[in-house]
């Protein structure tokens, strides 16, 4: 199979150092451009030394690399369309990062380009090539947990705010400056955007979607930053199974600007545990374990050192599968468009108080 | 629970410490959704047991607060799982650890309730968030799973260890006849099974300081009340202020 030529635009999402190295290794690609969206970001992407040519325009990239055939979109919120449409115009396919957009016309934009241009959008939503969740899904298939009772996710992390900015600012976060209730001086566009993962895998794992959500905040670890990072959210689907998800920044971090080790100062930086009760049993997973630990350099503290991140070899295996056999990727945005309407369900909870439809 | 043996644990700990109050634990009173025993003074008067907030775990959680080892509580993140009929008495302490732990009282909760199971946020009169999941569904003669998490500003504590999953315990006894776990925390009650333990501590404690008996009564009218309300929120599908 033909090496997909593919490129890395913006560099400023939290995610993107994680594709560098699947971007290099894997044989099915061939990465010959990345753009980045400012200064800032080229001279990041600079230390990692990837040894390939990045450029502060993407015109400038297409323009120099017009055999360029697929794009990760590495960039904050509100970026995606503007850069989805200079893709679409060009034929190439789209690597999505997890949030397309939280604004429903823009969504609805996204997916006529995609369907005009006939090309591949594939959402990037990692969990679904982890092995644990392979694991989780096969034994719910098995019957041997019964009819699906209850499912407690967590997905809690320490805050990227420091070293991807963005993700603090309510505009590129959320898309614009909505206050999260009355009187309370935060706006949408913190936590809850950096965690669709729990609201998306109850779909797969249930096979339904979702009836209606409630979700609260508290007060925040980080009382300088303006958006929230302590919320819960809690509903049912519309087969019944009850749900409590926490996608909380309740790790808290060093203010490092580049993600570096001591980056924690809980020890466990990130974590998606699943509790899962149906009638007949119960599981439990910690979709990031065994760890190994240690208390060493740079700030002698206990620390969570992970073992494996597959999860992108798994996601861009699928994304150059779908691009060279025309093929729809899982998560393409139709299918991820109920995720995001039960985020902006939670917002509108946090907002009134009352659970949301979805 | 061995009431017999309890309560002559119980005698015991009353002469040993010098303590004058009197009384007897004894079978809570049908359609009590709180602890199974509750403490029967000797003039008759019943007094409700809230044996967790003598649970050692939980007194150690709290002094970190009150120590200032913790500073600026946002969130506390409860998990209850055990084999039971019915998940309301699981409900019950949880609710209550969550007035006790976050030290301020449930403002307001919204349930969604699915067979044995549950799973609520609640909503504290300082503006705090608590989570609470329970089931009851866990398989006959599973052991109990439960995990208390508090999360402040300054500090995370936690009665479960950082990544993992399940409680540990102290003895892992692996012999021909298989593997048994053994996690003995009191030596003045060595032998008796952790709830036996937990009540006739908190027995102890109320007739060593007898003015407990009025406040755990009426906690336990204020938390029964706010099972029933989480029962409702689910039919509801409303939050409920409690």
């Amino acid at each position: 199979m033909k090496p997909v030529k593919i490129a890395m635009m913006a560099l400023t999402h939290g995610h993107t150092r994680k594709y560098y190295q699947t971007l290099r290794d894997n044989s099915k690609l061939d990465w010959v451009a990345s753009c980045a969206a400012d200064q800032r970001a080229k001279d990041v992407y600079e230390l990692y030394n990837n040894g390939v040519p990045c450029y502060l325009s993407a015109e400038e990239m297409f323009a120099k690399h017009p055999d360029i055939e697929a794009v990760v979109i590495a960039s904050a919120n509100d970026q995606h369309l503007k850069e989805m449409k200079l893709c679409a115009e060009r034929g190439v396919h789209i690597l999505s990062m997890k949030i397309p957009t939280f604004d429903p016309k823009e969504y609805d934009e996204m997916i006529e380009l995609v369907d005009k241009a006939g090309i591949v959008c594939q959402i990037e939503l990692e969990m679904h090539y982890n092995p644990v969740v392979k694991r989780l899904q096969e034994i719910i298939a098995s019957g041997k947990l019964g009819k699906l009772l209850s499912i407690q996710m967590t997905n809690i992390t320490l805050s990227p705010v420091w070293a991807f900015p963005w993700q603090g600012v309510p505009e590129a976060s959320y898309g614009s400056r909505v206050p999260l209730k009355k009187g309370d001086s935060r706006f949408r566009g913190g936590a809850l955007c950096d965690h669709p993962h729990i609201f998306d895998l109850i779909r797969w794992l249930t096979g339904s979607d979702f009836d209606y959500v409630y979700s609260q905040v508290a007060p925040n670890l980080r009382p300088d930053i303006e958006v929230e990072d302590m919320i819960l959210a809690s509903g049912k689907m519309k087969d019944g199974t009850s749900f409590l998800f926490d996608p909380s920044w309740s790790r808290l971090e060093e203010r490092l600007a580049v993600p570096a080790p001591g980056w924690e100062i809980f020890p466990k930086r990130m974590e998606v545990n699943v509790t899962i009760t149906g009638e007949k049993g119960t599981v439990m997973c910690d979709c990031f374990g065994p760890n190994v630990y240690h208390n060493g350099a740079p700030n002698d503290r206990y620390t969570v050192q992970y073992t494996y991140f597959d999860e992108w070899i798994g996601l861009i295996d699928e994304f150059v599968d779908c691009i060279r056999n025309h093929k729809q990727p899982k998560i393409n945005l139709r299918w991820h468009r109920q995720t995001i309407d039960c985020m902006n369900a939670c917002y509108k909870s946090v907002e009134s108080g009352l659970p949301a439809n979805v | 629970m061995k009431l017999k043996e309890m309560n002559e644990a119980l005698q015991r700990l009353r002469d040993k410490y010098a303590v004058k109050a009197d009384g007897e634990i004894v079978a809570a009173k049908e359609g009590s959704i709180g602890n199974a025993a509750e403490l029967k003074f000797a003039d008759g008067t019943v007094c409700k047991l809230l044996p967790w907030r003598k649970e050692r775990r939980f007194i150690e959680l709290k002094n970190l607060i009150d120590n200032k080892i913790l500073e600026g509580v946002s969130t506390l993140r409860f998990m209850n799982l055990k084999a039971a009929a019915c998940i309301r008495p699981l409900l019950y302490r949880e609710l209550d650890l969550a007035a006790f732990l976050g030290e301020a009282e449930v403002a307001s909760l919204f349930a969604t309730v699915n067979g044995k199971t549950a799973n609520l946020i609640v909503r504290l009169a300082d503006g705090k968030s608590v989570s609470i999941e329970c089931s009851a569904a866990l398989p006959p003669n599973a052991e109990p799973i439960d995990k208390h998490e508090i999360i402040a500003r300054r500090g995370v504590a936690c009665d479960r260890t950082v990544d993992t999953q399940v409680p540990q315990a102290s003895i892992y006894e692996f012999t021909a006849d298989g593997e048994k776990r053994y996690t003995d925390t009191d030596t003045e009650l060595f032998g008796f099974e952790l709830d036996e333990i937990l009540t006739i501590r908190a027995a102890y404690a109320v007739l060593s300081d007898p003015s407990l008996a009025a406040q755990w009564n009426a906690i336990d009218a204020n938390v029964t009340a706010q099972v029933q309300n989480a029962l409702e929120s689910d039919k509801s599908r409303k939050p409920v202020c409690c």
